[in-house]
């Protein structure tokens, strides 16, 4: 083994620049065009209704004559922005509950890990369906529902590591050494956390952005006429055989950010190459 | 080590039998009684007054009387308190009465017997093709890692995992339905309705499968009781087939049973995009149409579901890994 | 005469960069006989194994010729061609021996494997006449083994399976990789014998082997290894009682069996550490152990012994403030740290523990330069500048070494540098547990002897926890066996003086 004295200065690892140019690209599509786009994705124009793509109408218009690009770029401030805001709390609570559940004793743990459970015991987007449906499906609702749906996955995942960083010897030694338990927490049992909690909030990312159209899909998300990317699937879905180039719009521009955040979790969850410094 | 000793005796092996069937049970008790809550505490909140409603879901908007809502009133006990109200919306579960559909008056359960017969079926189907899909492909990307079979099987499976189900049944109708018309797009009445429902469900569960079942194969093929076995003198596929097999499954059928959840969401989405029967069609139209029991019961249903494959795939789990009996971490 | 069993002919063993791991070796294993191959950690002993049974990692090439059972020899390149001869003539017994083993499968039909094949066995018959249960007892497990899953086996069990599997066999050469790896000391001589055994039914072994021990008590040709060369061979007692070339004679010194003790004498009337009437348990369990009382003078070394499980790291941690006992009471220098919370937090410093895992001790992914600056947080006064440079040099310490991160250092600097970290806080009594089992013998006993030189120098305590007895009764002054029975065995030493004080 050959041991480097010096490290070679911090650059982005190769299997990290695909996704982050992807997500990169469709979140800056998503904040510039509005500002670019001069339509109304509310504006109705019955004469020209399910036109293909033109110089006016980039990709086309709908069934009312709303202009597809112009609805893309608005959904699209509303389907990834919910996403991150759901991504956001899950993390926020999950890891803060994690945590505690490690460090406060058998009862606290006990009470968290049960929550955790029947929140889990809920399959798939389940909950989420619940919560929105009966709350007639606006922002508020679903940021409820599947934020609940996710911080489990976010508190197992810190109380395990958190347990585990804390039978470490190099914990014990530094407890025996006489270091405060709040300066154990942040520089032993924090970053390790941390960095795993990057990794599962970039998965949890594409997972949300799934959940948001599934539900938009299922007309129990955003209310139309507000845009959103799977709303706009539901709505256009009759229209398939006659007009492919707008369907095939909002469906690229979910899968090319799922598939963003999915890689990127991917390339991330990779053992890292360098350990980072705290 | 108290462990080890403990474990030659069989006496342990139903107490973990046991254990395992009670917590499945309590995890499905508490989901239906957080289900419960949830709707009766969205029965609560939904504004207007309650007994007015109920008495006009019951004879028709306008033939709603005072005395028919005070007749209401009195024997749904919509007069007491909350926490007594909320004592008998539980009891009356208890005992197996869901209620009936607001909107089309059936008892629920007939409507879940009938909207669930449609997609047992469909579940099914999608499971099995799935595995039909996902066993060979895993187990060929696993005999071959870093293959081009792997390596495109990857690529593939990464992008399908990247699309929600709704997605991955738009594809399919564009292609099978509408350019080559080989398949009708949507309904329920003949075989061939289901063809597309079931390959979208297939395909999303597969997606994920066959990286387990790969990495399964891989994992299994550079364990080394299989070089042992054939230091011993076995040869390549008989080591497999004694040994790796099993070994291999044990992962795969955990897996399988967590796939329940993409079930969910998959035949809630695919259900509606293909105007099909069933139980994630009924939920979400009990959903829309604000049908509180239906949707308490069709949510009832899932989650039992679940509750259920989990338990059937932690049993199948104790019968391909014996280790398990002991109490031990596999 | 019959063939030899085996025959190395220029053997040469190369990785991927082309670095020679192991060159030229010529050895001869005579039929039915026992050749035992010695050497370090990277001396590429367990490399030869390999290459002999065909099982080479990717990436590393082979040249030279080997020959076995009297055929031909075959290129050490063809690996194929060696797998070939797996079962009928050579069988591994492998450095882990639980993982050899299917663990979704009984005992049993594993064992039935090995005969199955060549026709001769029938059911609850494991091959050459053996049913099970005799193939069994013959090494030594009691007949409900059969039923058992690898994972309920311990270690020594699962050996003893594979063996087991080497008499059903029908290979005449066996070839064991570390079979001692792991093994508490008590069981190195129960392994010598197992092997023995196999040598009494006729097949030849080739054992590859770091342990001293072990060497001694098989006997047989011995081949000494070093840096990938032999450097030394002939008939085992002949190496051991004469050794020739100057590595074997250091290697051999290293075992702590021939370490001349050293008795000091030091100040028994104020203790760094003193315990009475010790015991712990898990609650409804039979406790581990009772009644321990310990007294270490400054400069005093405790040896703490006991068979794995004993719950040696447990009385460690009591003393160190880390366990509370279920009774008893423990005494630094007048604090019991479990009553007297602020005396405990004003002596917690001078209480340390040097773990086996030296690098463990150290957060990963941080530089050691700046987990020794972090220490100045908790020391009062500490000036690392000033501390640190004769610390480093008396460990014999590269400054160099500063700069790297855990992970990055040698088992014995990493040894060294947790030393450094302990020494900084300015302890009075340092609990090492199991310092040096996982380094080489060589290594091992240059830190031990830093060690004791360091206790002499600062008039430290040691307590020093180590399943060798042999290590420590050459450097311990008392050594406190626990669980040998009821009450415990002491050593002469330091205890003996204090009764008759």
């Amino acid at each position: 083994m050959t041991l480097a004295l010096t490290h070679p200065p911090a650059r982005i690892r190769r299997p990290l620049v695909a996704p982050l140019l992807l997500l990169g690209g469709l979140a800056a599509l998503v904040v510039i065009g509005p500002l670019v786009i001069p339509h109304d994705p509310a504006a109705q124009d019955l004469v020209r209704t399910l036109e293909g793509p033109s110089a006016q109408h980039w990709f086309g218009t709908d069934h009312l004559g709303r202009d597809i690009a112009a609805r893309l770029v608005h959904g699209g401030v509303r389907s990834l922005g919910i996403a991150v805001a759901c991504v956001g709390f899950a993390t926020g609570v999950g890891v803060a509950l994690g945590l505690l559940a490690a460090y406060a004793g058998r009862v606290a743990d006990i009470a968290i890990m049960r929550l955790a459970d029947l929140m889990l015991a809920f399959p798939g987007i389940l909950l989420a369906l619940l919560i929105s449906g009966f709350l007639g499906g606006g922002v508020l609702p679903m940021l409820i529902g599947i934020k609940l749906a996710l911080w489990p996955q976010f508190a197992r995942m810190a109380r395990a590591i958190a347990i585990g960083e804390l039978a470490q010897p190099h914990v014990e030694a530094a407890r025996l050494a006489g270091f405060s338990a709040l300066t154990i927490l942040r520089r032993h049992v924090l970053p390790p956390v941390l960095r795993q909690t990057v990794t599962l909030a970039t998965l949890g990312l594409g997972a949300a952005i799934m959940s948001i159209s599934s539900l938009g899909f299922l007309g129990l998300g955003l209310q139309p006429p507000t845009p959103e990317w799977g709303a706009m699937i539901s709505e256009l879905l009759p229209y398939l055989a006659e007009a492919p180039v707008q369907m095939a719009a909002p469906c690229l521009a979910i899968f090319l950010a799922v598939l963003g955040a999915t890689l990127l979790g991917q390339a991330l969850a990779e053992p890292p190459t360098m350990p980072e410094e705290m | 080590m108290s462990a080890a000793r403990s474990s030659f005796w069989p006496g342990g092996a139903a107490g973990t039998v046991l254990r395992i069937v009670a917590s499945r049970l309590v995890q499905a008790v508490l989901t239906a009684l957080v289900l419960a809550s949830l709707c009766f505490a969205f029965v609560q909140a939904l504004p207007g007054d309650a007994a007015l409603r109920i008495a006009a879901a019951r004879s028709g908007d306008d033939r709603v009387t005072a005395e028919s809502v005070a007749r209401v009133r009195e024997q749904e006990g919509l007069d007491r308190p909350l926490l007594a109200q909320y004592a008998s919306w539980i009891g009356r579960l208890a005992q197996g009465d869901l209620g009936h559909s607001l909107v089309s008056r059936q008892p629920v359960w007939r409507e879940l017997a009938e909207h669930g017969r449609f997609t047992l079926g469909l579940g099914a189907l999608g499971w099995l093709l799935s595995y039909a899909i996902a066993l060979p492909l895993g187990i060929a990307c696993g005999f071959r890692p870093g293959g081009w079979l792997d390596r495109g099987t990857n690529a593939l499976a990464v992008a399908l995992a990247s699309m929600p189900s709704f997605l991955v049944g738009i594809g399919l109708i564009s292609l099978f339905a509408l350019t080559l018309r080989w398949l009708p797009p949507a309904g329920f009445r003949t075989g061939a309705h289901m063809v597309l429902p079931a390959l979208t469900l297939a395909l999303g569960l597969a997606a994920f499968s066959v990286r387990i079942i790969r990495n399964a194969v891989v994992e299994v093929r550079g364990a080394f009781y299989m070089t042992f076995a054939r230091i011993r003198g076995r040869s390549a596929g008989a080591a497999f087939l004694h040994h790796g097999v099993r070994n291999a499954a044990i992962p795969v059928a955990t897996f399988a049973a967590l796939q329940f959840a993409y079930v969910v969401d998959g035949f809630v989405v695919v259900e509606t995009l293909f105007n099909y029967p069933g139980l994630g069609d009924l939920l979400v139209k009990s959903l829309l149409a604000r049908d509180v029991p239906m949707v308490m019961g069709a949510g009832m249903v899932v989650g039992l579901m679940y509750a259920a494959v989990n338990l059937l795939a932690d049993l199948v789990c104790i019968g391909l890994d014996p280790r398990r009996l002991a109490g031990r971490d596999a | 005469m019959t063939a030899p069993a085996l025959v190395l002919a220029g053997l040469t063993i190369r990785d991927r960069s082309g670095t020679a791991l192991v060159a030229d070796i010529d050895l001869t294993l005579a039929s039915g006989s026992v050749l035992l191959l010695i050497g370090e950690t990277g001396s590429g002993k367990s490399l030869i194994a390999q290459a002999v049974m065909g099982l080479l990692p990717a990436g590393f090439s082979a040249s030279g010729s080997i020959a076995i059972n009297g055929h031909a020899p075959v290129e050490a390149s063809q690996a194929g061609l060696l797998r070939l001869l797996w079962s009928r003539e050579t069988l591994l017994l492998p450095q882990e021996p639980r993982a050899a083993l299917d663990p979704t499968m009984r005992i049993a039909p594993q064992l039935w494997d090995a005969g199955a094949r060549d026709g001769t066995a029938r059911h609850g018959e494991a091959g050459h006449g053996l049913t099970t249960q005799e193939a069994l007892a013959a090494v030594d497990l009691p007949p409900r083994v059969s039923r058992a899953f690898p994972a309920e086996l311990s270690g020594g069990m699962a050996q003893r399976v594979l063996v087991a599997f080497a008499l059903v066999g029908r290979a005449p050469l066996v070839v064991a990789d570390e079979p001692t790896k792991g093994l508490d000391a008590a069981r190195v001589a129960q392994s010598a014998a197992l092997l023995a055994s196999l040598g009494g039914a006729g097949r030849a072994l080739l054992v590859i082997t770091h342990d001293v021990a072990l060497a001694r008590a098989l006997g047989g040709q011995l081949a000494v290894l070093r840096d990938g060369r032999i450097v030394e061979q002939g008939p085992a007692d002949t190496v051991f009682a004469a050794p020739d070339h100057p590595y074997t004679r250091a290697w051999l010194a290293a075992d702590p069996s021939t370490w001349r003790p050293c008795l000091r004498c030091c100040d028994l009337e104020a203790p760094v550490l003193s315990a009475h009437g010790l015991s712990f348990g898990f609650s409804r369990a039979e406790p581990l152990f009772s009644g321990v009382d310990v007294h270490i003078p400054p400069g005093g070394i405790l040896g703490l012994t006991g068979r794995s499980g004993c719950g040696k790291t447990t009385l460690g941690n009591i003393l160190l403030g880390l366990q509370p006992p279920s009774a008893g009471a423990v005494n630094w220098q007048g604090v019991d740290p479990y009553r007297d919370r602020t005396g405990a937090r004003r002596l917690r410093q001078r209480y340390q523990k040097l773990h086996q895992d030296p690098a463990s001790v150290f957060l990963p992914g941080r530089s050691f330069a700046r987990q020794f600056a972090d220490l100045a947080e908790v020391v009062p006064g500490l000036v690392l500048d000033d501390a640190l440079p004769p610390l480093l040099e008396r460990l014999r310490l590269d400054r160099k070494l500063l700069a790297r991160r855990p992970g990055e250092v040698s088992g014995g600097e990493a040894q060294r540098l947790a030393l450094a970290r302990i020494l900084l806080l300015k302890p009075a009594l340092i609990v090492a547990d199991e310092p040096t089992s996982r380094l080489d013998p060589l290594v091992q006993r240059e830190a031990i002897a830093l060690l004791a030189e360091i206790v002499a120098g600062e008039s430290l305590g040691l307590v020093l926890i180590s399943h060798d007895r042999a290590l420590l009764a050459a450097t311990a002054d008392e050594v406190l066996d626990i669980g040998a029975g009821e009450g415990t065995t002491t050593l002469p030493g330091f205890a003996r003086g204090l009764q008759g004080a």
